[in-house]
C-alpha cells in the first residue's frame, strides 16, 4: 500500500464525532452516567435522564415525539424487528408481504426467513434508475397484504425512492409501511410528523455516531403495531428487551443532535465532492454511472468500468478506501444483486466502485481518487483480454 | 494495527509490475496462443508464447481476474521464459498457491491458469 488511507467509504461507516466521543466518555467512567437506566437509585436515575435526552434528540432530528423511538443495536436489528414483529403482529389478518430485491441484506434475508416461515412475498422490481414503479405497487397490494418494506436510500447506488409517495398509497389501503432509512437518517431531511411512515429503522454509525446503536420509529404505539421478537425483559417498550447501553444512546442522540444542526451544510459539502469526484473520471471509456443523476443521495456515486476486475481494481486503487461491487473473496463468488437487479450483467456488475463522502472529505483526496481510478483501470484494461474492444 | 492482509508481498509486487502483460514483442518460426475462461462472467487467462531453437524465447499473458491470477499469470511467464519449450507442459499448482498463500476459495482461478496452459502446451505439441 502505498500513502496514508484515503477514505471514501462513508456509507459503510462514519468515524465518530470528536463531540460524540466526549459526550459518551462522560457515561462510562464510574463518576459518569455508567448506571442501569432502569435502575430505581441515583445513578439509574441519572443515566435515565441521560438516555431520555438522548432519545429526545433522535426525535428532534426526525420532527417526532420521543416515545416512539425505540433503540436497538444497529439497523440490522432495527429491520428485523420492524418486518418480523409487523408481520407476526398482522398474521392473523393475512400473511401477504411487498418489498424489493434491491433492499439491504438485512432486509432480504429478512423477508426470506418470513417466506420460510410460510409467509407470501412479493418482490417488486425497479426502473433502470432503481425506483419503485408506483403503479407496480399499487397492482400488488391485495385485501391480505400487511406490510411493505421499501428502502429510503439505496446504500449501493444512493438512488433516493419516493417514500412520501409510497407511504400515502400504504395508507389508503390500510397497508403498514417501512422503510430503511440506514443511509437517509441525517443525511436528508425526515419529517416524520408529515411523512406517511408507520416503521423507520436507522443506525447511528451511519452518521457520525457510535457501532453498535440504533433505533427502530413506530408511529403507532397503541395499537400493537409491531410484536417483540426478543424476550427477556421489559426495557423499551417490552419491544426490545436488554439493559441500553447509556453510552451509545448518549453518543446517538449528540450525534442526531449535530446532524440536525449540520445536515445542511454536510449536504452541500458531499454534492461538492460527487461532483469533483464524476467531473475527474467520466470522460473515461466505458463508465457507466450506476447513480442516477437527479434522483440519488449525493454522498453515494457507484460506477461500473467495462473491462475490469473489481477485486483487482480495488487493489490497483489502493490507499483509497471505497467498497466493491465484487464478492470474489466470498466463496459466492457473486457480483452486487443490486446492481445486477438493475439490469447490469456479472462483469459490470462486479466492477461497481461505491464511492461515498463525508462532511471530512477533502478535494485533495477526492483528487487523489481520482488520480488512482483513472490509473488502475488504465492499468487493468491494458492487460485484459477485452481490452481491444473498450480503448 | 495491521489487519487482515489478503495479498502477501510477492502478490503485490507481481501485481504491480506485471512486465510479462500484453501482446508478444517479437516475431518467431512458431507461436503459440491459448485462451480459457471461466462460466459467464468470470474469469478469463491468455496465453501467448514466441519458440525459437526449442525454447521460450518469449511468453506474454492477459487476464481479466482477481489480483492473485494476474500474479500466478506473470510469476508464470517470468518462469517460463527463456526456458525449454517443455516447461509448458509443467505447472506446479500447489507451488503456486503457497507461494502467493492463495485462498483455497480461489484454487479454480488457479486451475483456470493451468488449462490454459495445458492448452498452450497442446497446440505446441499439435504443431511439432
Amino acid at each position: 500500500m502505498t500513502g496514508e488511507p484515503i477514505y471514501l467509504d462513508y456509507a459503510a461507516t462514519t468515524p465518530v464525532d470528536p463531540r460524540v466521543i466526549a459526550t459518551m466518555q462522560q457515561c462510562l467512567a464510574s463518576d459518569g452516567c455508567f448506571a442501569n437506566p432502569a435502575s430505581i437509585h441515583i445513578k439509574g436515575r441519572q443515566a435515565a435522564a441521560v438516555a431520555g435526552q438522548a432519545r429526545k434528540q433522535m426525535a428532534e432530528l426526525l420532527n417526532t415525539s420521543a416515545e416512539r423511538i425505540i433503540w436497538t443495536s444497529g439497523a440490522t436489528e432495527s429491520n428485523n424487528l420492524a418486518i418480523q414483529g409487523a408481520a407476526k403482529a398482522r398474521a392473523h389478518r393475512g400473511r401477504h408481504l411487498i418489498t424489493m430485491p434491491t433492499e439491504h441484506k438485512a432486509v432480504v434475508d429478512t423477508f426470506r426467513a418470513l417466506g420460510k416461515e410460510g409467509y407470501e412475498i412479493s418482490w417488486l422490481e425497479p426502473d433502470s434508475r432503481g425506483l419503485l414503479p408506483l403503479d407496480t405497487l399499487a397492482a400488488t397490494i391485495r385485501e391480505d397484504t400487511q406490510l411493505v418494506s421499501v428502502m429510503h436510500v439505496n446504500n449501493e447506488t444512493g438512488v433516493i425512492q419516493d417514500i412520501r409517495s409510497i407511504g400515502s398509497l400504504c395508507r389508503q389501503k390500510g397497508v403498514l409501511f417501512h422503510t430503511d432509512a440506514a443511509q437517509s437518517v441525517a443525511k436528508l431531511d425526515i419529517d416524520l410528523s408529515t411523512l406517511p411512515v408507520d416503521l423507520l429503522s436507522l443506525t447511528a454509525h451511519k452518521f457520525y455516531g457510535p457501532q453498535g446503536i440504533g433505533a427502530v420509529y413506530i408511529a403507532d404505539m397503541t395499537s400493537g403495531g409491531i410484536s417483540p421478537i426478543m424476550f427477556g425483559g421489559g426495557q423499551e417498550r417490552r419491544l426490545r428487551p436488554g439493559t441500553l447501553p447509556v453510552h451509545l444512546v448518549a453518543g446517538a442522540g449528540m450525534a442526531a443532535a449535530i446532524a440536525r444542526q449540520e445536515m445542511a451544510a454536510n449536504a452541500r459539502h458531499v454534492e461538492t465532492m460527487r461532483d469533483r469526484l464524476w467531473a475527474g473520471i467520466s470522460d473515461m471509456a466505458g463508465l457507466t454511472r450506476n447513480s442516477p443523476v437527479d434522483t440519488a443521495f449525493a454522498g453515494i456515486l457507484n460506477v461500473s468500468a467495462e473491462g475490469v476486475e473489481g477485486e483487482s481494481l480495488m487493489l490497483g486503487m489502493e490507499p483509497v478506501c471505497v467498497a466493491s461491487g465484487s464478492a470474489c473473496n466470498s466463496t459466492s463468488g457473486e457480483s452486487s444483486y443490486v446492481l445486477r437487479a438493475l439490469g447490469r450483467d456479472d462483469r459490470l456488475a462486479q466492477s461497481a466502485v461505491r464511492f461515498s463522502f463525508g462532511h471530512t472529505t477533502t478535494g485533495k483526496e477526492i483528487d487523489v481518487a481520482i488520480g488512482r481510478y483513472r490509473r488502475a483501470i488504465d492499468r487493468l484494461r491494458a492487460i485484459s483480454p477485452a481490452s481491444a474492444s473498450v480503448s | 494495527m495491521s489487519g487482515f492482509e489478503p495479498y502477501n508481498d510477492v502478490v503485490r509486487t507481481l501485481f504491480e509490475n506485471p512486465v510479462h502483460a500484453g501482446d508478444l514483442q517479437g516475431s518467431y518460426a512458431e507461436t503459440l496462443a491459448s485462451d480459457a475462461s471461466e462460466s459467464a462472467g468470470g474469469a478469463r487467462v491468455m496465453l501467448f508464447a514466441g519458440i525459437a531453437d526449442g525454447m521460450i524465447a518469449e511468453m506474454r499473458f492477459r487476464v481479466w481476474g482477481c489480483p492473485h491470477l494476474i500474479a500466478a499469470a506473470e510469476m508464470l511467464c517470468r518462469d517460463c521464459e527463456k526456458g525449454p519449450v517443455s516447461r509448458l507442459s509443467t505447472f506446479d499448482r500447489n507451488a503456486v498457491m503457497a507461494k502467493l498463500s492463495v485462498p483455497n476459495e480461489k484454487t479454480g482461478k488457479m486451475l483456470l491458469l493451468e488449462d490454459t496452459l495445458e492448452l498452450l502446451w497442446a497446440e505446441h505439441r499439435s504443431a511439432g
